[in-house]
């Protein structure tokens, strides 16, 4: 059979399945006499913000997978130590100078290494006003205030960025070439140590996460006779999810270190044949993964407002899901297949309340599907093995 | 011949010594020890199937497990353990189809029911059926895919497994998350797992180096110049995955019974991970291996209990110093061995650093209250595994054995990397130009190309 033919039969396939769970899903809203459209539209906005969280993580999944072949199964802890930054930025500051200084020259050290190695940072006059802003600015938000969740946030990201990098640099590195069973071993073996140094250092309580009164808030609207429900935090995690994908679209189709990342995902040989610095590249690739699942961490915890060491786990699995029913290795993609299984995950609880149990089963059968009939997900090219 | 003594041998010694242990007092903490390392052997065996000899990566091995101890603990659960939970809902259908007793005595079988050793053999065996049979289910359409994408779907059905006994339809049998407990300890003692023990240990070393061994291993090598050699591969890809599914519901069984009590906490992800580890450490494809890696794995998990009892929290501190300052060596010893230069790296110094800093801390705030606060490391040995695991993976793929098996010959004959005298002296009479005309014809030769 031709590839275009192929091709052809599965995007009939997709369609067909579309138009089944359409009609299925009006069935049963038909069926269920009380849905309304006010419970369609608080559906929604829940749908909306576990779909942005999704996508935020999968985006990690997708970016790692399409530049280096590697499932990193690390990345649920990845996303659990942001939410964990977070959480002691706003419960320990302000705190004693000297402890500040202390983490600041710590931190602040780390992230200008990282970051100059990362971005090309030669100009002696950049990097010194760069290594300034960070500096002052991290000694100045630990020292002097209580941090609030926008700092918090900010922080955590580029503290969890760093870690990324550096779970890259210890565990991954020294493995390129490896056979790609063995990096995905390492990727279980790095999992399972960041959840348990996290249970180690965190405590294995589940802690509560307070951030400001105003995100949780409850508020509300009506829709002709019915009201809906909403909190601040439903308006921001869709509106921060979209701003950072923005900024992520644009760095990976308007600069040059974007270029490189995307000419690497396609042929690391012949890219680093073209002068691409490889090694840079993944490493970035580790730092915009991980920048992106602190924020969904962050926001995460503030949305169901609390923190575990194992928190990682569920989210983790559901956002690789996402990113292989949306095909693996595309930004996109992640993205539509993330918002999907949110908007499944919801609906299909809110249609069928009887699945509910069923809830964290529902995202591996999904998983399995999707990598049986269409491996390549829904926006991915095809990932055949050649000989 | 000989092999064969030395073998029955061995074995012989090995029941005299469990016996012995069995009589002398105080030895129940090594005698569970010697079980768990049994029953992880039989599971680290049959991982070592698949992952090792098929070279498939395989992650839902606990799902397999977890199937067998439910079964067992199912088959074998006492009359008035029974009553309470499968009394709510499947009441009727459980108590007439679930009843090995039962079935044994309309088989004719009374004699197996009423000794409870054979009815557990009986049980363990439908365990590892039913196991075999989910393991085909699993195995047909996802051995079709490659690589991670298998080792992914593998790892989504042991989860799904792991998740179904919790769901509320099936509770009635399964009890839900509280698990089944009450089930005899009889098959969880030393005895029976040492003998199911020697059974898979036979049995997979007969395997390896059958035609479907070599098969397997020719999948492993190379799976497109099997299959032109005529490997069926998806028959044999199956046919592997179920005798490990079958061999992995055994183990489960066993499990089950040593813990008297099964629930789906009992098996996550964990055990698969411990396999693995196992496997990986004694060298993927050696059946040896996989037995000497779950050894050691098994005897850090129960002999490393001293690492998180609780201690003064300047214990932590020094052994976080030591962690830092051996990594440090660790780095300089192995760029050393590789012939690197320099041998000390300026990243590695970071861990130097560390390691002396903390140090430092140590002696200069012994006094502290924070220091001499007594903590507990909880979770110490799955750090050490995963550590383990990683560096294995980094500095040494093949783990101990390689696929290296034991075999008598390598302890009691010849040597075969030192050559003997005939062939030392054969070698200088092949490479002396003077006695050996061909040896001069083709230095002309060389020298001409």
């Amino acid at each position: 059979m031709t590839a275009s033919k192929l091709a052809s039969r599965s995007t009939l396939f997709t369609l067909l399945a579309g138009l089944l769970l359409v009609v299925l899903i009006g069935w049963r809203i038909a069926m269920l006499g009380d849905y309304t459209f006010a419970r369609i539209v608080q559906d929604f906005l829940n749908a909306l913000t576990l779909g942005s969280l999704y996508a935020l993580i999968a985006l990690g999944y997708t970016m790692v997978y399409g530049i280096i072949r590697l499932i990193n199964f690390a990345h649920g802890e990845i996303f659990m130590l942001g939410s964990y930054f977070a959480f002691y930025a706003m419960t320990l500051t302000p705190m004693h100078w000297g402890l500040a200084l202390l983490i600041t020259v710590l931190l602040g050290g780390t992230v200008l290494l990282v970051l100059r190695s990362l971005f090309n940072l030669e100009e002696p006059k950049r990097t010194a006003a760069l290594a300034l802003l960070i500096f002052a600015g991290t000694f100045f938000l630990l020292a002097f205030r209580n941090m609030g969740w926008i700092e918090a946030l900010l922080l955590s990201m580029l503290a969890t960025g760093v870690a990324g990098v550096l779970l890259e640099a210890v565990a991954y590195r020294p493995l390129r070439g490896a056979p790609r069973e063995s990096m995905l071993i390492t990727a279980i073996a790095a999992s399972f140590f960041l959840q348990n140094m996290g249970q180690l250092l965190f405590g294995p309580r589940v802690q509560g996460f307070n951030a400001e009164t105003i995100l949780n808030r409850p508020l509300n609207f009506t829709i002709g006779e019915e009201t809906v429900y909403y909190t601040g935090i439903l308006i921001v995690v869709p509106t921060v999810t979209a701003v950072l994908l923005f900024v992520l679209n644009l760095f990976v189709s308007r600069t040059k270190l974007g270029k490189a990342m995307r000419a690497t995902a396609q042929d690391a040989e012949v890219a680093q044949m073209m002068g691409v610095n490889v090694n840079q590249v993944i490493a970035l690739t580790f730092f915009i993964g991980s920048i992106l699942a602190a924020a969904a961490g962050v926001m995460y915890a503030i949305r169901f407002g609390q923190i575990h060491p194992l928190m990682g786990l569920i989210p983790g699995i559901k956002a690789f899901t996402a990113a292989v029913i949306g095909g693996i290795g595309s930004l996109p993609g992640a993205v539509l297949g993330g918002l999907l299984l949110g908007f499944i995950e919801i609906y299909v609880v809110s249609l069928f309340p009887t699945l509910s149990a069923y809830k964290d089963v529902f995202a591996f059968v999904l998983l399995i599907l999707i990598l049986l009939f269409r491996p390549s997900g829904l926006v991915g090219e095809d990932l055949t093995e050649k000989v | 011949m000989r092999n064969t003594l030395l073998t029955l041998a061995t074995v012989g010694l090995a029941i005299l010594g469990l016996y012995l242990l069995t009589q002398a007092e105080g030895s129940s903490g090594l005698l569970s020890a010697l079980t768990l390392i049994f029953i992880w052997g039989i599971a680290a065996v049959s991982l070592n199937l698949i992952n090792g000899q098929l070279g498939i990566l395989s992650l839902g091995h606990h799902g397999f497990m977890l199937i067998g101890g439910y079964v067992t603990a199912l088959l074998m659960l006492p009359e008035k353990e029974r009553a309470p939970f499968r009394t709510r809902l499947l009441s009727d259908w459980a108590r007439n189809h679930l009843d090995l007793d039962k079935w044994l005595r309309g088989a004719g079988l009374d004699f197996i029911a009423n000794s409870i050793d054979l009815k557990f053999v009986v049980a363990l065996f439908l365990a590892g059926l039913a196991a075999a049979v989910v393991g085909v289910i699993v195995g047909a359409p996802s051995l079709r895919l490659k690589g991670d994408y298998l080792a992914i779907v593998t790892f989504g059905f042991g989860e799904i497994i792991r998740l179904l006994p919790n769901a509320p339809e099936v509770a009635a049998l399964t009890n839900g998350p509280l698990g089944i407990k009450g089930i005899p300890g009889d098959a969880g003692t030393v005895w029976w797992t040492f003998f199911a023990f020697l059974f898979v240990l036979w049995f997979l070393t007969r395997l390896k180096f059958s035609s479907y061994g070599r098969a397997f291993e020719g999948i492993r090598e190379d799976e497109i110049a099997a299959e032109a050699m005529g490997v069926n591969l998806a028959y044999h890809k199956v046919l592997a995955f179920t005798i490990s599914a079958f061999f992995a519901g055994v183990a489960g069984g066993l499990y089950a019974s040593y813990l008297q009590s099964v629930d789906t906490q009992t098996f996550n992800f964990f055990v698969t991970f411990f396999l693995l580890v196992a496997i990986s450490l004694g060298g993927l494809g050696s059946i040896t291996g996989a037995v000497l890696g779950t050894a050691i794995v098994v005897l850090v998990r129960i002999y490393g209990g001293f690492l998180e009892k609780p201690y003064p929290a300047y214990v932590g501190y020094l052994g976080g110093a030591v962690v830092m300052l051996s990594a440090f060596a660790f780095s300089a010893y192995i760029r050393k061995a590789r012939r690197l230069r320099p041998v000390v790296e300026t990243k590695h110094l970071i861990f130097g650093a560390l390691g002396v800093a903390l140090l430092l801390v140590t002696v200069l705030f012994r006094n502290e209250p924070w220091m001499t606060q007594t903590v507990q490391f909880f979770g110490l040995r799955k750090i050490l595994l995963a550590v383990i695991l990683i560096l294995i993976m980094i500095y040494r793929r093949e783990g101990i054995m390689g696929r290296a098996e034991f075999s008598w010959k390598l302890i009691f004959g010849p040597r075969e990397d030192i050559p003997t005298e005939e062939q030392r002296k054969q070698d200088a009479w092949l490479s002396n130009p003077d006695l050996n005309p061909d040896a001069a014809k083709k230095e002309d030769d060389d020298a001409s190309a």
